[in-house]
């Protein structure tokens, strides 16, 4: 495979985004836990959710600034690697983009301040409503992301002008296209699932050491509750959003199942080994006569399969293929997970259920990895196109060589492994120390070890003195 | 100076007035997102 300059963009696009979905999947939800947290707390005035409460805010407050840092990359991209892109589409995507911004990004920013900076200042009341606004704008901010790329997988309500570049018809419809509402709900809970994966995880964590330890219990009790009713929830979610792609992007749909054929009565795939040059599924698991049932479709009627599209159209079946048995398939773990915790709950063993608490540490990441997995699904599934069936990915690249587009990568992956990985491994400590090690009590704030109460060093251990 | 995330008032501690957490509150709002303008606009800087 020669290494052009269109193939490096797409690395280095993919590098990039894989790096930045973490931490909106992350803030997202967890932003909506920490104002459930404070609401709680002044409800009930019970320590330990303000103590949770001061020990997520830290780890919200490292992700969403690596969240911002990785996110400004990606819009870079678009001028330095995908300026013909830019020049056709930004009539119509960069005022989305822009939205965004505005109304979410500094809603979350101005905001942020008062959440760490101003619960004292500002009294409990208003800084509760600093939280919520918080949240509410990391929901606003997936809300443009998605609605501007849901119109790339469907573009609607546009007019193609003479010099190339596209201009909308209708905003209403571009911002409402026919795919985004199931991919937005799709993604929000995949947020909160995420979040509640990576709470469990940590508070699983804590009880494996200390199963008395009120906030993780208290953690742990919430978590398996929101994965426990969301785990399912997302798997219609994601039903429907498979419904819409096989209305409008029926080629994403034969290659997520490997559809070769047109053909009535599809087969359900399980695993198998698509190979594109021979349009067949190696060493396939299928189960036959299932395949319509589970698209929602009578049996008589008949599929689109990969036959009925010029070949150059195909994306890569086999990553398309298998990112999307990866997603389903942690999801069904998810499901399991969260029943497996409500009946430990139910027979009140939950905190001492050392398999189970072992494999909700095991699970903590399996939220990142199903939504990276999913816009897999997503973005590899649209190949060859950048913008469906109107702009290739081919003519979406910047004029630039190999040569300029390998150096950005490479200093990408360079700055990204140490900024992020001191990030991540930050992030682990804090969550390996748990929630009560690090708070100080609500009125004594000794000044220990030269570190502010409260913050993100608090809850590091202390460094041994000198002699 | 390290950054320092507030924990929230003790029980017994008195309210500030309600014109007081109002200024604070609007003043850190401002603050944050002058601060997220400013940076904007230098990386916007760099870039023109």
């Amino acid at each position: 495979m020669d290494l052009d300059a269109l193939i490096l963009a797409r690395l280095q696009f993919a590098f990039t985004i894989a790096f930045h979905i973490i931490f909106p999947s992350f803030t997202i939800g967890l932003a909506a836990f920490l104002a459930v947290l404070e609401g709680l707390w002044l409800a009930t005035r019970r320590q330990v959710f303000r103590n949770l409460y001061l020990f997520w805010v830290k780890i919200f407050a490292i992700s969403f600034g690596m969240g911002v840092v990785s996110g400004v990359v990606m819009s870079y991209q678009l001028g330095t690697n995908w300026s013909e892109f830019s020049k056709v589409a930004s009539p119509v995507i960069g005022p989305l983009l822009a939205f965004e911004v505005l109304t979410a990004f500094f809603l979350e920013a101005s905001f942020l301040g008062v959440m760490l900076f101003g619960w004292r200042k500002v009294g409990p009341r208003l800084h509760f409503a600093a939280t919520v606004l918080v949240a509410i704008g990391t929901l606003i901010s997936a809300f443009w992301i998605l609605s501007a790329n849901s119109w790339m997988q469907h573009p609607v309500a546009y007019e193609q002008l003479a010099d190339g570049s596209l201009r909308a018809t209708d905003w209403w419809g571009v911002i409402f296209n026919p795919t985004f509402p199931s991919r937005f709900l799709h993604m929000t809970l995949a947020a909160f699932l995420t979040t509640s994966l990576v709470v469990g995880a940590a508070s699983a964590w804590q009880l494996l050491r200390d199963s008395a330890q009120p906030e993780s219990r208290m953690a742990l009790r919430m978590a398996i509750g929101m994965f426990a009713i969301v785990a399912p929830l997302q798997l219609f979610a994601g039903h429907l959003s498979g419904e819409v792609v096989r209305v409008h992007q029926p080629l994403k749909l034969a290659a997520i199942e490997a559809y070769w054929e047109t053909r009535a009565d599809q087969p359900q795939s399980l695993a198998g080994i698509p190979d594109r040059d021979a349009a067949r599924t190696h060493y396939e698991v299928a189960i036959p006569g299932v395949g319509n049932l589970i698209q929602g479709v009578p049996r008589s009627e008949v599929l689109a399969g990969l036959d009925r599209f010029p070949r150059e159209d195909w994306p890569v079946v086999w990553l398309v293929y298998w990112a999307f048995r990866v997603m389903v398939g942690l999801g069904l773990a998810m499901i399991a997970l969260g029943i497996w915790g409500v009946v430990m709950i139910l027979r009140r063993t939950v905190d001492r259920a050392t398999w189970f608490l072992r494999a909700t540490v095991a699970m903590g990441p399996s939220g990142f990895v199903a939504v990276i997995a999913g816009w897999i699904v997503a973005e590899v599934g649209r190949q060859p196109w950048t913008i469906y069936g109107v702009l290739r990915t081919a003519d979406s690249v910047s004029p630039v060589g190999a040569g300029q587009v390998s150096a950005s990568l490479l200093a990408f992956m360079v700055i990204y492994a140490t900024v992020f990985s001191a990030g991540a491994v930050y992030i682990l400590r804090l969550m390996a120390r748990g929630p009560a090690s690090g708070e100080p009590p609500p009125e004594a704030e000794p000044e220990t070890a030269g570190r502010a109460p409260g913050s993100p060093l608090a809850a590091a251990p202390a460094e041994p003195k000198e002699g | 100076m390290p950054v320092t995330i507030e924990p929230p008032p003790g029980p017994d501690d008195p309210p500030p007035p309600l014109w007081r957490r109002l200024a604070w509150f609007l003043g850190l709002a401002l603050a944050s997102a002058a601060a997220t303008a400013a940076v904007a606009y230098a990386l916007k800087g760099l870039l023109v």
